[in-house]
């Protein structure tokens, strides 16, 4: 399926007060509602969802390359998923042949 | 309306990959199906397949459907399936429900009546048939099926209504931990007691249940009491989470089966626990009849632990374990996400799509016995103080399918839920698939344990 558009649904990022940080401090928060986030493209990530209205040209700008970043991590694990699933698919089919 | 249309786009093509998806698990799936795993037990000693393939097929395809849920990666696709799809509305609402009600008082006088003054053969007693039969088999499977009905129909809540409430009502403090234990405690009885053969006991039963039930609406309110307190009202309103209709303040809402799932609708880590709880007591309902639980019964029992104490020591020890794994996962899923969400949030947001896995259990557990029981179902309803010798229907052997095909079905809802509810609280579609492998794990070993019951042969729980 297609990664590059219509990714803006709805989401419902957890109330503020639902977090939960070590004491040494979140490695990263978000500027305009200061939840927490372990890396800066998480950040971005949540911004281009829940404050995509008040974000700024260079904001943006990291919203789509975190989404591009992330559209090829997505890419190469689907090709992991379509390797196990034939591997679970053709083995059971194996032992099925060899059992019964 | 350029969403909605690439909503309906993407759910054209979901419903593609589903349909090719089930085609494939059902080629692997298919020649297990055909022999095990069947309600009419005798069946299972011609196995053509062994236990340990079916038990790794299911666990195979909870598996399959977490990496085929994993492409559905569009974010309004995902939420798209999920939530109301329309408002039906239904005219004379009041009136529809105070009828309900008074049905519900009709059918428990009849069901009180019949147990002390009926037949005491369990199969041509009116409140035996009707408490197990028609409420507990079909009135719950209805309720996942279709749509739950009960705070409408609750007997108890219409008597609550119609008694005069007294000036000052208290404030429940326990949240949903008493409805928790008040549903093992009802599993037990259900277990240990002899209430599906004895309609005396059943009727007893009833009745105390009821003058607490009712007693608690009026001293806490019937809303309070049956929201929060009520095991009974619990658990159904629970199951009606799965259900496509759901009574809403707008009319009835209509919706994918399962997506209800998704909501934020659990108050706090209880009604999460609850959820478990419910999980835990349909599969222990199972596991009492296994060959195994005898064998272990009888060493525990030979070690010196008095046998009243097994049953109720299995069920609490038994919930810990479901419990004490949920928990692991959620804390799992914090760090394989990477998120700083709170485990009771996750614990929160990821407890409802159990209730998928729960109902399918039910449907595998009962299906068959309310169809193999719909005569004598309909001659308690008739005629509920009769004696007569009903005729039971003989199910075909295929029919055994339907029980593991309830327990999968379930699963692969439960999956594909979480798997939404994930891209709801989390920002990244990656970080949102990654939070779902201690969650998938945790369900593969409860599918696993499932179908192990489900395929094992059925004797009879010792020292009862």
């Amino acid at each position: 399926m297609s990664d590059n558009h219509a990714e803006h649904g709805p989401t419902d990022p957890p109330p503020p007060d639902s977090y939960e940080v070590p004491p040494e401090g979140a490695a990263e928060t978000c500027p305009d509602c200061g939840r927490p986030f372990h890396d800066a493209e998480l950040v971005a990530l949540h911004r281009g969802l829940a404050h995509e209205a008040v974000l700024d040209d260079e904001a943006r700008e990291r919203v789509a390359a975190a989404r591009e970043v992330e559209s090829r991590r997505l890419r190469l694990f689907r090709l992991k998923a379509i390797a196990a699933l034939v591997v679970l698919y053709f083995g059971l089919l194996m032992v099925y042949a060899v059992v019964t | 309306m350029d969403r909605h249309r690439g909503v309906v786009r993407w759910t054209v093509r979901a419903c593609a990959l589903v349909a090719w998806a089930l085609a494939a698990l059902g080629t692997a799936v298919g020649p297990a199906l055909a022999h095990g795993g069947s309600l009419g037990r005798a069946a299972r000693d011609s196995l053509s397949v062994p236990a340990w393939l079916i038990v790794a097929t299911g666990g195979a395809a909870v598996g399959a459907s977490f990496l085929l849920a994993s492409f559905g990666t569009d974010r309004a696709f995902v939420a798209g399936l999920h939530g109301p799809r329309r408002y039906l509305r239904l005219p004379g609402r009041r009136w529809l429900s105070r009828l309900a009600g008074g049905l519900g008082v009709v059918v428990l006088a009849v069901v009180v009546v019949a147990g002390f003054l009926g037949s005491t053969d369990p199969l041509s007693n009116g409140a035996i048939v009707i408490v197990w039969v028609g409420w507990w088999a079909g009135f719950t499977m209805s309720t996942y099926l279709v749509g739950n009905a009960w705070p409408a129909l609750n007997p108890f809540r219409a008597v609550a209504r119609a008694l005069p409430s007294p000036d000052r009502r208290y404030r429940w403090r326990w949240g949903a931990w008493p409805a928790a234990a008040g549903l093992l405690a009802l599993v037990w009885l259900e277990v240990v007691g002899p209430l599906a053969e004895e309609p005396r006991t059943l009727a007893v039963t009833v009745l105390a249940y009821g003058v607490v039930t009712v007693a608690g609406a009026l001293v806490y309110g019937p809303d309070q009491w049956f929201g929060t307190v009520d095991p009974v009202s619990r658990v159904l309103r629970m199951y009606g989470r799965v259900a496509p209709l759901e009574s809403t303040g707008d009319g009835l809402a209509l919706r994918f089966p399962g997506g209800g799932l998704t909501a934020d609708v659990l108050d706090g880590r209880d009604d999460a626990a609850f959820v478990v709880t419910l999980l835990w007591a349909t599969t222990y309902d199972g596991l009492v009849t296994t060959p195994l639980w005898r064998k272990v019964a009888r060493v525990v029992v030979n070690g010196g632990v008095p046998p009243v104490a097994v049953y109720p020591a299995a069920l609490v020890a038994g919930a810990g374990v479901f419990w004490g794994l949920y928990l692991l996962a959620a804390r799992l899923a914090r760090r394989t996400a990477p998120t700083y969400v709170d485990v009771a949030t996750l614990v929160r947001r990821f407890a409802p799509p159990l209730l998928a896995v729960a109902a399918g259990y039910h449907l595998a557990h009962f299906l068959g016995y309310f169809v193999a029981l719909l005569p004598p179902l309909a001659l308690a309803v008739t005629t509920p103080l009769a004696t007569v010798e009903p005729a039971v229907v003989v199910l075909p052997g295929w029919f055994g399918t339907v029980a593991v095909a309830g327990v999968l079905v379930g699963h692969v809802l439960a999956v594909l839920a979480a798997h939404a509810t994930a891209f709801e609280v989390f920002p990244g579609r990656m970080q949102a698939i990654r939070s779902q492998y201690p969650f998938v794990a945790v369900m593969v070993l409860y599918t696993v344990v499932s179908l192990w019951i489900v395929t094992r042969p059925e004797v009879a729980p010792p020292y009862l």
